[in-house]
């Protein structure tokens, strides 16, 4: 895709042209896709994995990963159903959770930052470390009988609109202006791009990049938070394949594995596109099981985006 | 004239509109050293690539012993007999020396296991009979830069070349190691072996080509021997008469305002101090390994010191990180522009604020567009980089563009004092010339100058003092005005 768009947001104008044609497709083949209740329920389904794409984004623009959000969901998700179960007021139970999330994140940052491991390596490990301490703390069963104040969190409506669209869009629109235009946070993109010259030109790469999985941990916690409200319920299961999904919607946004790039409209039009091609599925009467071959085949597509363009640049 | 080993007739390649080589025509004899020099850009890169196989000319020919040779890829060259050593090394740098010069070649017994002791047999037969000290199962990344290439020539002798092509083999070597070089290709010579080699340095070529070709803007331009005078051949490589390489410089000696006492790194450096004065330029100059980069490194607070103390306007600095020297006033130009320097996928305007960001925000933190992008067409206009859009990527920049892009990120920041390490190393004469005038011009306006470079008619034509590392150690302070290169040599490698 190579749009000589004025801007620099060409890329994003061709991803939102992409969930346009996909849409009117599925639209064709199934003419249900436009009814109000199903555009609704797709972009609800969406508010979960927007937030983790958002911190994917600016990871992989410090040239990381995170394998471990969709495991620290899981994680979150128990963790604060269990303290809500054993009593504790909903504020603190919601604190308690994104601790943990954050937890993660810190012990993620630490490791790549400080300790110069591959991050692959470092959130392979903890992503099957939380997961594996999730499913340990609930031997498995789903935690039931929240109440109700906290499942209000999820359910609850403004204007017919439930609340974490609100925090999740808000959330989004200052994400999204802060990493283009703040420098503490615009700095990922020199650090991603080069970390030894961006720390010979002043930025303090090791802090950022601490920064960086941290936030990611946090965004997933509070996706955590907002699916364990919504569903009623904490499950060590939570979260599964969210990061190949988060992966894939920041690399068709814009980032790229060899850091330095990426943008968080373009993640959250990844997550759309995403998200309307699995609810065609739904529409189409496809199996439910098949999204996981489409969320696959969709992040080794643009991961070979990904690729062509970077020898396409790298060929001069 | 063709009758040499290898010729080359009316090559002409294009890249899009692009015409980068146009009606090529030279031979190469056996026993021979054929120098090719020219600006970047000038085509020679693409006339190597195509002798290595890694091009096709669009037209014309390249004959091997008289008959035509097409070669389909780079290994169809190397069978063919000629070896090539590239600019940057294409080694592996966790890999043995001896794994590194049969890569891919390895001695295998019938079941296809690599016979080790073989191996390390062969590759030290290589090393000894190119005299060269290096110990067949030294990991590569642990070499110096200078023994690395010395790993890349023997790695491409292994192959027995008919034909031998270094590509600016001596950009990252010493003189002293330099010499070295050229010893080793008087020997090739005298084995018949013939020899491509590229280069700016235009002292190089005089000392060892037989015959010199001059590629200009796609064109060969000229041909001579090594009778020329550096003059002639800068004349054909740009086009117009060049008196003076290095502007001479002298100035009225301001006030000391930066001081460096005890840098002591252990098992690097040792005791290092000196001063410089505003609007001076010291020189450091000594051979690639004796803790010059080391201590600027160390003084920008990239590297650990364990001992000494550092002034600036006679205040005491203490400094930890390069975001702390670069607060308190002093900058870095990196060695290896590409590795250190700059973010080679971002624009040139990315590149020019990349330290000076600080001072085009808000209070809060928040970019300032306008300021960022008058700030970046501000340098472009006034290092004439070029092309004159600081919104291209600083990849498609030529080696001298983007030398200046790293130029102008400092003087963006505009620090007291700045180091810059090998400014002009693998740039072309013109883009030379315009880097010693902007560092000229900013002694002159003050600012204090710690100049590391290799190129020793580059230390002696601009600096003031010429501080000589041995070793770890600054061994003396040699005044810029009387000092010769043989002073300099003598201190550096006594």
């Amino acid at each position: 895709m190579r749009f000589r768009v004025s801007g620099i947001r060409a890329r994003e104008a061709g991803l939102a042209l992409m969930v346009l044609v996909v849409s009117g497709l599925v639209a064709l083949a199934e003419p249900r896709f436009l009814n109000a209740s199903n555009l609704v329920s797709v972009g609800t389904g969406m508010i979960y994995d927007l937030p983790v794409a958002a911190g994917m984004t600016l990871v992989l623009a410090l040239g990381g990963i995170d394998l471990s959000v969709g495991a620290v969901i899981g994680l979150t998700s128990v963790i604060a159903a269990m303290c809500l179960r054993s009593g504790v007021g909903v504020p603190l139970a919601v604190l308690i959770g994104l601790v943990t999330a954050g937890s993660v994140g810190a012990l993620n940052g630490l490791l790549v930052a400080r300790f110069k491991i591959a991050p692959f390596l470092v959130t392979l490990g903890t992503m099957s470390i939380a997961r594996g301490a999730a499913t340990v703390l609930t031997s498995g069963y789903f935690l039931s009988g929240l109440p109700g104040a906290y499942v209000e969190i999820g359910r609850g409506e403004l204007l017919g609109v439930p609340y974490p669209v609100f925090v999740v869009l808000g959330l989004l629109v200052v994400f999204d202006f802060l990493l283009r235009r703040w420098k503490p946070l615009h700095d990922a993109f020199y650090a991603g791009h080069n970390p030894a010259a961006a720390s010979l030109s002043g930025i303090d790469v090791g802090r950022l990049m601490f920064g960086g999985y941290v936030a990611s941990a946090l965004v997933a916690g509070l996706s955590a938070i907002f699916m364990t409200s919504r569903l009623a319920m904490g499950y060590a299961r939570f979260g599964e394949l969210a990061e190949l999904r988060a992966i894939a919607a920041a690399v068709l946004g814009g980032a790229s594995f060899s850091g330095g790039t990426g943008s968080i409209l373009g993640a959250a039009l990844g997550v759309l596109l995403l998200a309307v091609i699995s609810n065609g599925f739904v529409l189409l009467r496809l199996s439910v099981y098949w999204q996981g071959v489409v969320s696959g085949l969709i992040l080794v597509v643009a991961i070979a985006l990904d690729a062509s363009r970077r020898r396409r640049n790298g060929s001069r | 004239m063709n009758d040499g080993i290898l010729g080359v007739h009316g090559v002409s390649k294009s890249f899009g509109r692009h015409t980068v080589l146009d009606e090529v025509t030279f031979g190469v004899r056996a026993g021979s050293i054929h120098a090719l020099i020219g600006e970047n850009g000038a085509g020679k890169s693409t006339l190597m690539n195509i002798l290595g196989g890694a091009l096709r000319p669009d037209s014309g020919t390249v004959t091997l012993d008289g008959r035509p040779a097409a070669f389909a890829d780079p290994s169809a060259a190397i069978r063919a007999g000629i070896g090539t050593v590239h600019q940057e090394f294409g080694l592996f740098p966790n890999r043995s020396v001896a794994q590194n010069i049969f890569a891919g070649r390895e001695p295998t017994g019938r079941a296809g296991f690599i016979r080790w002791r073989v191996l390390g047999r062969q590759a030290q037969a290589i090393l000894s009979e190119i005299g060269v000290d290096l110990a067949p199962s030294a990991p590569v990344g642990t070499l110096s830069v200078a023994a690395q290439q010395m790993v890349e020539i023997a790695k491409a002798l292994s192959l027995r070349p008919r034909v031998l092509i270094l590509d600016e083999p001596t950009s990252a070597l010493s003189d002293h190691e330099a010499q070295r070089l050229f010893r080793l290709l008087a020997d090739l010579k005298s084995r018949g072996v013939a020899v491509i080699y590229i280069s700016h340095r235009l002292s190089d070529v005089l000392q060892i080509a037989d015959e010199i070709s001059v590629l200009r803007d796609g064109r060969l331009v000229g041909r001579t021997t090594r009778e020329a005078s550096p003059g002639d051949l800068v004349g054909m490589m740009v086009g117009r008469h060049i008196e003076s390489i290095t502007p001479s410089r002298r100035t009225k000696l301001g006030e000391e305002i930066f001081r460096v006492e005890g840098l002591t790194r252990h098992g690097v450096f040792a005791e290092v101090g000196f001063g410089v004065g505003e609007g001076e330029i010291l020189g450091l100059a000594g051979l690639v390994g004796s803790g010059r980069t080391e201590v600027a490194r160390a003084i920008f607070g990239a590297d650990r010191l364990d001992a000494g103390r550092i002034w600036l306007d006679g205040r005491t600095l203490a400094i930890s990180s390069p975001r702390q020297a670069i607060a308190s006033g002093i900058g870095y130009l990196t060695e290896d522009r590409k590795a250190f320097g700059l973010f080679l996928a971002m624009t040139v305007r990315d590149n020019i604020v990349a330290a000076s960001m600080p001072k085009l925000v808000s209070r809060a933190g928040l970019l300032r567009p306008r300021a960022i992008r008058a700030e970046a067409a501000r340098y472009v206009r006034r290092l004439d980089i070029r092309p004159a859009d600081d919104r291209v990527e600083t990849r498609t920049l030529s080696g001298g563009n983007q030398q200046k892009v790293l130029l102008a990120k400092w003087l963006s920041v505009a620090p007291r004092v700045l180091i810059v390490d090998e400014p002009t190393r693998g740039v072309d004469v013109a883009a030379k010339a315009g880097i010693h005038r902007h560092l000229s011009g900013l002694a002159d306006a003050g600012m204090a100058i710690v100049l590391i470079s290799s190129d020793l008619p580059e230390v002696l034509g601009l600096s003031d003092r010429i501080a000589v590392f041995r070793q770890g150690r600054l061994v003396t302070i040699l005044d810029g005005a009387s000092a010769t290169q043989e002073d300099v040599m003598r201190h550096a490698s006594a």
